[in-house]
C-alpha cells in the first residue's frame, strides 16, 4: 500500500465528488462496479445510489446512452459492462449552510475569488451562506475518449487522455454548453501531485499529467441564485497506464 | 443498510443530501456508562488514516490518529473513551466508543470528523443528520433500559415466525411440498422432524461461525430443493426412506438460509442464545401453522377422496415446482 501524507491540513469544506470505477481497465464484458465518492485529495467516502439525488446517471458507449443499472441504497452505486465508455453522474442540488468564515475560506480554496468580491459588493462577507450544490461527474473507462454529455457544468477532454504520447491534456470547461473563462481547473492523483491552470477566454486549459494511475480533473463554478448560491462541481476521472 | 434504505425511501430531510454509509448510534444505559457505535466504510477510513499518519496500519494502530478528528463531550467537557473495533460482514467497520459518563450529565456533543458526507446519529429514539466538519448541537441524554430476556425472546420468536409466514413464500412452499406427499401423519411427522433437526443444526453452526456457505450458493440450492420435493410428489405416493434423508439434507440448506437472515437482523450481544433459540422456535411455529392451515383447509376434508391426488396434490405440486424452477433461475442469475 502506497501511503502519502495528505490529510495534514484538511479543510473540511468543499468536498469533491467523483466517479471511481472498480477498474479503469476491465476485460471486455467484465462487470465493472461504479462507485461514487465524495471527499478530498481523492480520499473519499461512498455515496450509495439514491434516486433522490440522481438527475442523470448514464453510460455512453458504442451502443448508445443508457442509465447505469444498480440497486437503490447500494454502494457501489451501479454496474456497467467492460468496454470503452464514458460514465456520467449529474445530481440534483443538495443544500448546505456554511457560516461566513467557512464559506469565505472555501471560496478562496476553490479559486472563486470573484465570488468573494461579489459577496463584499453585496455587503454579505460577514454573513452565513446557503449553497445549493450540484455534481457533474464523468469518468472514462477502458481507454475511452471523452464525449460531451450536456451536464450543466462539464469538463471535456479534447484529446483522449490515454493517448497523449507525453503532451499536455487539452480540456474545455463548459457552463450551460458555453465556454467558461477564468475558472480554476485542477488535476490531482493519489500521490499528492497536483497541477492547475485557469481557463482562457475560450474555456480551454492544458494540463500536463505526469505519471500513471487514477487522475481527477475538477472545476467548480458558482453563481448567485436569489439569496442563495448555486454551485456546480465538475469532475473527470480516468486511469493512465504506468507508474 | 436496511435502515439506510428505509430512511432514503421515506425521505428524511426537506432537501436531498449526499448521505454516505456512515451511521452512529449513541446509547446511555442506566448504569451510568455510554456507548457510541460508529459504523462506517472500513476501506475509506483506513485510506484516510493512512494518509493522515503517513503509514499503513490496522485500525488498532491508528487509535490516536482517529481520536484527533473525533470528539465526544458531556455538558461541554470532553471525555476520552476506550475504543473497540470490529469488522462487519460487508465492507464496514464498527467503532465502539465506551466509558463512564460524568455523573449528572444531561447533554452530549458528538463529532466524527472523518467523513465527508452527511451521516446519521441516532440517540434517544431520534435521528439527527450531521456533517463531519461540524460538531452536533448539545443533544439530550436519554437513558435507555435494555429489553428484558422475555422481550427479546418474544421479538425473535415473532421474527422467526414472520420469516415463514407471511414473508417466506419459498419456505412455505417447501413445507407444503412435504405435506402434500402423503396424508399419513407418519409421513408428515417424520419429514418435518428431519427438516427441523437439520435446519436447527446448520442455523446454530452458521450463527456461531463454524459454517459459512455464501448465499449465492445456498439460495439457489434452496430453490432447487423446493423443486425437487414438489417434482417427487408427482411420482411418489408414500414416504420412502430416501425421501426422509433428502429432506434432512435440504433442511441443512434451509438452516443456512435462516442463518443468513438472522445475521442480517443481528443478534443482541447479551442474549445471543435466547435470540437464536426463539428465532428457531418461531420458524418452527410458522412451519407448523402452514401445515395446520393446509390440513384444515383441504386435507382434513378431502384427503381421502379419490380425486384428492389428481385435483390437489398434482396441480399444487406442479405449481410449487414451477415457482421453485423460476426462483432457481432468478437466484443463479441474480
Amino acid at each position: 500500500m502506497r501511503v502519502v501524507y495528505l490529510l495534514a491540513a484538511l479543510s473540511l469544506q468543499g468536498h469533491d465528488m467523483w466517479i471511481e470505477p472498480a477498474t479503469f481497465w476491465p476485460a471486455a464484458g467484465q462487470t465493472v462496479a461504479i462507485k461514487l465518492r465524495v471527499g478530498q485529495e481523492l480520499l473519499g467516502d461512498p455515496i450509495p445510489r439514491s434516486s433522490r439525488l440522481i438527475r442523470e446517471f448514464v453510460v455512453v458507449d458504442g451502443a448508445g446512452r443508457r442509465t447505469v443499472m444498480g440497486r437503490e441504497g447500494s454502494d457501489p452505486a451501479g454496474y456497467v459492462r467492460g468496454g470503452e465508455a464514458v460514465i456520467g453522474y449529474w445530481s440534483h442540488p443538495s443544500l448546505v449552510e456554511l457560516d461566513a468564515e467557512k464559506f469565505n475560506l472555501y471560496l478562496k480554496e476553490e479559486g472563486l475569488e470573484s465570488l468573494l468580491a461579489e459577496r463584499a459588493r453585496r455587503k454579505q462577507s460577514g454573513m452565513a451562506a446557503r449553497e445549493q450544490f450540484s455534481r457533474c461527474a464523468k469518468s472514462l473507462v477502458a481507454g475511452a475518449g471523452d464525449q460531451l454529455l450536456g451536464f450543466q457544468l462539464e469538463l471535456l477532454a479534447e484529446r483522449n487522455p490515454h493517448a497523449l504520447g507525453g503532451s499536455a491534456l487539452p480540456l474545455r470547461l463548459l457552463y450551460e454548453n458555453r465556454p467558461l473563462a477564468g475558472a480554476l481547473v485542477v488535476a490531482m492523483n493519489r500521490r499528492g501531485e497536483k497541477v492547475s491552470a485557469r481557463t482562457g477566454k475560450d474555456g480551454r486549459v492544458r494540463l500536463e499529467l505526469k505519471g500513471g494511475g487514477m487522475w481527477m480533473v475538477k472545476a467548480v463554478h458558482m453563481v448567485p441564485a436569489g439569496e442563495e448560491w448555486a454551485s456546480y462541481w465538475a469532475s473527470l476521472t480516468f486511469g493512465l497506464e504506468g507508474k | 443498510m436496511i435502515l439506510l434504505r428505509l430512511l432514503l425511501a421515506v425521505g428524511i430531510a426537506a432537501g436531498a443530501h449526499e448521505i454516505g454509509t456512515t451511521r452512529v448510534k449513541a446509547v446511555f444505559p442506566a448504569d451510568g456508562s455510554y456507548s457510541v457505535e460508529i459504523e462506517t466504510d472500513s476501506a475509506a477510513l483506513l485510506e484516510k488514516l493512512a494518509a493522515r499518519t503517513g503509514r499503513a496500519g490496522t485500525f488498532e494502530s491508528y487509535q490516536e490518529a482517529l481520536r484527533a478528528r473525533m470528539r465526544l463531550a458531556f455538558d461541554g467537557v470532553e471525555v476520552r473513551p476506550s475504543i473497540e473495533f470490529s469488522m462487519l460482514a460487508d465492507t464496514g467497520v464498527l467503532i465502539r466508543l465506551i466509558g463512564q459518563r460524568p455523573a449528572r450529565a444531561t447533554a452530549f456533543t458528538f463529532q466524527f470528523g472523518w467523513v465527508f458526507t452527511t451521516y446519521s446519529l441516532q440517540a434517544g429514539g431520534k435521528t439527527y443528520w450531521l456533517e463531519g466538519s461540524v460538531p452536533s448541537a448539545p443533544l439530550p441524554i436519554v437513558i435507555t433500559t435494555p429489553p428484558s430476556r422475555w422481550e427479546i425472546a418474544w421479538q425473535y420468536l415473532a421474527l422467526g415466525f414472520t420469516h415463514i409466514l407471511p414473508y417466506g413464500l419459498d419456505h412455505m412452499l417447501f413445507v407444503l411440498g412435504i405435506y402434500l406427499l402423503s396424508n399419513k401423519p407418519r409421513s408428515v411427522l417424520l419429514q418435518v422432524t428431519a427438516f427441523t433437526v437439520a435446519h436447527s443444526i446448520t442455523l446454530g453452526l452458521s450463527i456461531y461461525g463454524y459454517l459459512s456457505v455464501p448465499p449465492s450458493i445456498v439460495e439457489p440450492m434452496i430453490a432447487v430443493s423446493i423443486a425437487y420435493v414438489a417434482i417427487e410428489n408427482l411420482f411418489l405416493t408414500e414416504l420412502k426412506p430416501w425421501r426422509v434423508t433428502l429432506v434432512f439434507g435440504f433442511g441443512l440448506l434451509h438452516g443456512m438460509g435462516f442463518a443468513g437472515v438472522l445475521t442480517e437482523l443481528g443478534l443482541p450481544r447479551g442474549e445471543f442464545l435466547t435470540a437464536l433459540l426463539t428465532f428457531n422456535l418461531g420458524v418452527e411455529l410458522g412451519q407448523l401453522l402452514v401445515i395446520a392451515l393446509a390440513f384444515g383447509l383441504v386435507g382434513w376434508q378431502f384427503a381421502e377422496r379419490a380425486w384428492y391426488r389428481r385435483r390437489v396434490v398434482i396441480p399444487a405440486s406442479l405449481l410449487i415446482a414451477c415457482a421453485a424452477a423460476f426462483w432457481t433461475v432468478e437466484r443463479v442469475a441474480g
